[in-house]
């Protein structure tokens, strides 16, 4: 080749550097934008889903702790029916007592009031307790997946069936999905 | 240098802004990638333990609730309640006091119970006291009403483990 042509060539080249160099800062601006709008995306839904396991964790220890509470107080009491829903009614409408109960469950656990607060704040508390009343039978939320009864004839409690609650394992029920793959989008 | 010269130099420099150019987003993809993994794999162990932890915090305060409502339905003496204690708990005993009449009997130091009787009898047999006529079971460590550290018995107390 001749000078002229390596002339050619020089300047051809010299015009692509400039122009690759000018595409990778664009790129480069739009890389970062991009990845940091995926990461915070995708951190985020997985917060959410543990978020939302730990509320759901809040709301079952609220309602397991509120049926121990209430067949304590149907055992240890007069055992008629109207004791009973005036019971239910006590513990599900005490929400400071409630707190207390499930907080020291948790503070028992070695979990920090912060994060308690945190979990607290964004769930609340379980919002069902009694879930079936026809025909005598009671039948009272402990917990996901977890329910016991007690049957009332006459006014009068002929059975308690909390075997639920003494057979629950808690931990089982609440099972966090090991977080997706990351997708750069 | 010659225009030749300048023209290969420029042409290698291409190739290796081009190839840079390749590689600058798997660049950011490895970044983004290292820093969900990272964020993510704690979340996932923090949440994990929080689980883990209340479950077995659950376990020990259901053990003591079914303990409870078991002892207050059935047992009448110090000695019932010691069967049941040992039934629900195997390696842990509970301890009378015959000044206070009261059976204490705890898991943990968060999950205990105090049983109140309303006598002290003696074993004809063994010649060995015990509390008689269970009248009431406390449970205020279950309802989350008591400080752990200020609920342990005091070394002053009476005490007969049975």
């Amino acid at each position: 080749m001749d000078n002229k042509k390596f002339k050619i060539l020089a300047i051809v080249d010299a015009v692509i550097i400039v122009a690759l160099i000018v595409l990778m800062m664009v790129l480069k601006g739009n890389y970062n934008d991009q990845a940091q709008a995926s990461v915070k995306e995708q951190v985020g839904a997985f917060q959410e889903s543990a978020n939302g396991v730990l509320q759901e964790l809040w709301k079952s220890v609220d309602q397991n702790g509120m049926a121990w509470k209430l067949v304590y107080a149907t055992i240890t009491g007069d055992k008629t029916e109207k004791s009973f829903n005036a019971a239910v009614k006590a513990i599900e409408g005490d929400q400071a007592a409630r707190f207390k109960q499930l907080s020291y469950v948790f503070t028992a656990a070695g979990i920090p009031p912060k994060v308690q607060n945190d979990i607290n704040e964004k769930g609340g508390l379980a919002d069902k307790f009694l879930l079936k009343d026809e025909g005598g039978v009671k039948e009272v939320a402990c917990g996901k997946n977890c329910s016991i009864s007690f049957t009332f004839a006459k006014g009068k409690l002929k059975a308690t069936d909390y075997k639920a609650l003494v057979e629950l394992n808690m931990a089982s029920n609440f099972k966090l999905e090991a977080p997706a793959e990351f997708h750069f989008e | 240098m010659n225009i030749k010269n300048i023209a290969i130099v420029l042409t290698v420099l291409l190739v290796a802004i081009a190839a840079m150019l390749l590689m600058q987003k798997g660049n950011y993809v490895d970044q983004a990638t290292e820093h969900y993994n990272k964020t993510t794999q704690n979340t996932f162990k923090a949440t994990s333990k929080i689980v883990e932890y209340v479950g077995n915090s659950i376990d020990v305060n259901k053990m003591v609730w079914a303990l409870a409502c078991e002892g207050i339905q059935t047992a009448k003496s110090s000695q019932d309640m010691a069967k049941l204690e040992a039934k629900y708990f195997p390696a842990t005993k509970g301890s009378n006091s015959k000044v206070k009449m009261t059976r204490h009997f705890e898991a943990s130091t968060f999950y205990f119970i105090d049983s109140k009787f309303d006598k002290v009898d003696t074993d004809k047999k063994t010649d060995v006291w015990f509390l008689n006529n269970l009248s009431s079971i406390d449970v205020s460590a279950l309802l989350g009403l008591v400080t752990p550290a200020a609920t342990a018995p005091s070394e002053e107390e009476e005490e007969y483990e049975e």
